[in-house]
């Protein structure tokens, strides 16, 4: 999110033009800050840097993420070209050519490199942002930086062969990154018949079940993407294309958009206003924050409930700020000293700290800035996330016994105190100033008992004696 | 009214035959796993006679896989597993590839990958050796025309999974080991899959040869913790992760002046205990490594080392 921000204040003049200091002079190392737009983030801050450059895309539809899974050759790509080329004909979106899409260049999201393309378009209901990717690698790292975190899948299966052995690996991939909606386009009907492209579909919806799909009840649209693309058999063509969109607008919820959440915001800075209390600032990352309304400080092994009696930003004092603003908002009744950076305000009982958890992460190669050689379990890393950081001490589970740069893999992360963490939230490890990895929380554990967080200082000898003392 | 009930019967009966095929050809599917397309070419050159159909697939896999295999030769092959099979003193590393990681997760593809290593490790036991350790490459045509123990050639198993999978498979390379009495050899391979095999298999693998002399008094106490089998099994486990380029030679080769940079394998600080080189371990130990493989799935290759092949057992070490 930081580097996009970033992007945007660079690139974006008019965006430049009201960047401005809040809370005055007070504040003087106060960094840049912009208003963001009052939709979901990170997804329309992207759907908005395009939307000023490209007039085809309304920032005003829902957004959604959605991605092609299936076997190499039974088309994603030409699909996926497709769904441009005919959006376009309607002018909502720009066509894509097969080998742009195919030729996409590689990707940096957090400084990790992925191969993926990234395609914009939009229905009348929606717009979408649409990856396609080679490999398994890459759609894990796709989850993990949250570039275009998939909502749903488009599982393309060619008539002329079926469901492939490894159409099982996708579908246990699509589990893997939390893709609960699935709808599929059986693709190339153009050279099957009729009683292979029904026999197909009998067959991909008793794999769906068996993989724990609802196979009975998933959309299943018939096509030929091809024919699509070249503009061909418009009733498996371009129409078949429509009808598919359409099964997507319906069958993949929409995700709920941050600001429809419950309000958070990670502390950034405090400061402490003479004549009026304490003032807290950062970006508010989900919800609405409005004066009057009750907060929670939590982080720290604290939690102190206040209410929030002044939102401001830009010189100026707000009704309400949104998801994506930069605020500052006055507290009462807690001294500066009470919360600090790396705490979190939220409404009250939204969220908790822990200091165990599981994650899915990718160790940076040597190349991407990150160690050269492995590591084992018990390593101490620094957990960075929102404003926080925090040591930790990793655990490699399954029985793994290390893990080389430019792996993925679950970690089991223990931290030195509680700090808060939620499914889905992302952060770095870093080893002194190499960053090591970068990752998503994917499982709360239970809290740490004393004597657990006591082994967590412990030296590589005192845990061997332990381990063996406990075998005995 | 006749006429009428005639072509309600023909009706009838052309849907019934109609449906009745298309069990037959959702059963051959299922069985075979052939695609629906081969499984309706052999249903309609065998007059939808089951049985003859199927066995008109089993005899035609071959040559589908082959003209599959055909159609697809040239495409990249970038990703795929690595296997390390071992068997009384002989070790093989094999590299098979892939054209997508999801099908290098296909229990189809592992399987053709522990055939290999298997395969390879025959190949080994049936080459005359010299007396102490033998070390040689096979390159892509050789482990193409081993012969596996049905009888068929490797290539043959390759073009079967190719027409099961569609992809583009490569055999790419195998380093075989013979180790006479008295040297030992371990293996490893990173990461394990989560699933039982006959080998082991991974992106990365590595095979170390070494020798245990007789512990002296103060390696006793060492070598109670660990067996000699497990630090075989763990200098392996470093060879993986930490890269080194050659064994070293105290006298002859100097440490680096950056740890991080040291590719002398006795320098390096040793992986499973970053406190002491793996020199010293092995000095502590009364270990000597021989010699070792390490392969990384999919890794470039420069021209002219080990991966050119020389069918001649090469005697190594002492
Ligand atoms: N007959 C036919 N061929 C198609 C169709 N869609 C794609 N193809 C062809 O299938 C091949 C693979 O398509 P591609 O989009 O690259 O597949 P991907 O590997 O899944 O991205 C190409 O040669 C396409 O022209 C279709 O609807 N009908
Ligand atoms: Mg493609």
């Amino acid at each position: 999110m930081a580097s996009l921000m970033t992007s945007r204040v660079i690139f974006n003049p008019v965006l430049r033009k009201t960047v401005k200091l809040i809370f005055s002079k007070e504040l003087r190392n106060y960094q840049c800050c912009i208003r963001a737009n009052k939709y979901a983030l990170p997804v329309i801050n992207y759907v908005r840097l395009y939307a000023s450059e490209k007039k085809v895309y309304s920032r005003e539809k829902p957004h959604c993420n959605v991605g092609t899974i299936g076997h190499v050759d039974h088309g994603k790509t030409t699909l996926t070209a497709a769904i441009t080329k005919v959006l376009a004909d309607k002018r909502l979106a720009e066509a894509k050519g097969y080998t742009d899409i195919d030729n996409a260049p590689e990707e940096k999201a957090r400084g990790i490199t992925i191969n993926v393309a990234h395609v914009e378009y939009a229905t009348d209901s929606r717009h979408y942002g649409h990856t396609d990717c080679p490999g398994h690698a890459d759609y894990i790292k796709n989850m993990i930086t949250g570039t275009a975190q998939m909502d749903g899948a488009i599982l393309v299966v060619a008539a002329t062969d079926g469901a492939m052995p490894q159409t099982r690996e996708h579908l246990l991939l699509a589990k893997q990154i939390g893709v609960n909606h699935i709808v599929v386009f059986i693709n190339k009907v153009d050279a099957a018949d009729k009683e292979m492209v029904e026999l197909v579909e009998m067959e991909i919806r008793e794999l769906l079940s068996e993989m724990g799909y609802d196979g009975d009840n998933i959309p299943v649209i018939q096509g030929s993407a091809l024919c699509a693309l070249e503009g061909k058999n418009p009733e498996i063509g371009a129409q078949a294309i429509l009808k598919l969109l359409d099964e997507v607008d319906k069958h993949i919820p929409t995700p709920v958009r941050e600001l429809d959440k419950p309000f958070l915001l990670p502390v950034e800075n405090t400061y402490s206003i003479q004549g009026r209390g304490t003032v807290v600032t950062g970006r508010l990352e989900r919800g609405i924050l409005k004066k009057g309304m009750e907060c929670e400080f939590v982080g720290y092994n604290k939690v102190l409930k206040t209410t929030v009696t002044g939102v401001e930003m830009f010189h100026q004092i707000l009704e309400e700020a949104q998801a994506g603003d930069q605020v500052g908002a006055l507290v009462r009744g807690v001294k500066r000293d009470d919360v600090k950076r790396g705490m979190v305000m939220c409404k009250p009982g939204t969220v908790k700290a822990c200091d165990q958890v599981e994650a899915q992460v990718y160790i940076l190669t040597k190349e991407e800035g990150g160690r050269s050689r492995p590591f084992t379990s018990f390593i101490q890393l620094q957990m960075f996330s929102r404003t926080w950081d925090c040591a930790s001490q990793v655990t490699i589970p399954d029985n793994k016994e290390m893990v080389m740069p430019g792996e993925d893999t679950k970690l089991v992360l223990r931290l030195m105190r509680p700090m808060v963490l939620e499914k889905g939230q992302r952060f770095t490890l870093r080893d002194g100033s190499l960053t090591l990895g970068t990752g998503v929380i994917t499982n709360i554990l239970p809290a740490l008992t004393d004597k657990e967080r006591q082994s967590l200082t412990e030296g590589k000898k005192a845990r061997e004696q332990r381990l063996k003392a406990e075998q005995q | 009214m006749f006429s009428g009930n005639i072509i309600r019967f023909i009706h009838v009966g052309y849907t019934v035959f109609n449906a009745s095929n298309k069990t037959l050809l959702s059963k051959l599917r299922k069985q075979t796993g052939y695609t629906f397309a081969n499984c309706k070419k052999a249903l309609e050159l065998n007059d939808y006679n089951y049985s003859l159909a199927e066995k008109w697939l089993q005899d035609q896999a071959q040559q589908l896989g082959w003209s599959k295999a055909t159609k697809l030769e040239g495409r990249i092959t970038a990703q795929g597993l690595v296997a390390v099979g071992m068997e009384k003193n002989n070790a093989v590393i094999v590299e098979v590839n892939c054209e997508t990681d999801f099908v290098a997760r296909n229990k189809n593809f592992s399987s053709l990958v522990e055939l290999a290593a298997t395969t390879c490790l025959n190949h080994t036991a049936s080459v005359p050796v010299g007396s102490h350790l033998s070390r040689f490459q096979l390159d892509a045509e050789i482990l193409k025309s081993l012969k596996v123990h049905d009888g068929k050639t490797l290539s043959d198993h390759l073009a079967l999974v190719i027409g099961k999978v569609g992809e583009n498979l490569s055999l790419r390379r195998a380093t075989c080991f013979h180790a006479a009495d008295g040297i030992l050899l371990a293996g490893y391979a990173h990461p394990s899959p989560n699933f039982q095999s006959s080998v082991l298999l991974g992106k990365f693998g590595a095979v170390v040869a070494y020798q245990a002399d007789s512990p002296s008094q103060s390696d006793t106490k060492l070598r109670e913790n660990l067996s000699v089998d497990e630090i075989g099994r763990q200098l392996c486990q470093h060879v993986v992760g930490m890269n080194p380029v050659k064994i070293g030679e105290v006298g002859q080769d100097t440490p680096a002046n950056n740890p991080d940079d040291e590719s002398c394998m006795i320098y390096q600080e040793y992986l499973l205990d970053p406190s002491q080189t793996v020199g010293e371990m092995l000095a502590s130990t009364s270990i000597s490594v021989l010699d070792f493989a390490r392969y990384e799935c999919g890794e470039e290759l420069l021209e002219n080392t080990e991966n050119n092949s020389s069918k001649v057992a090469v005697e190594i070490g002492g």
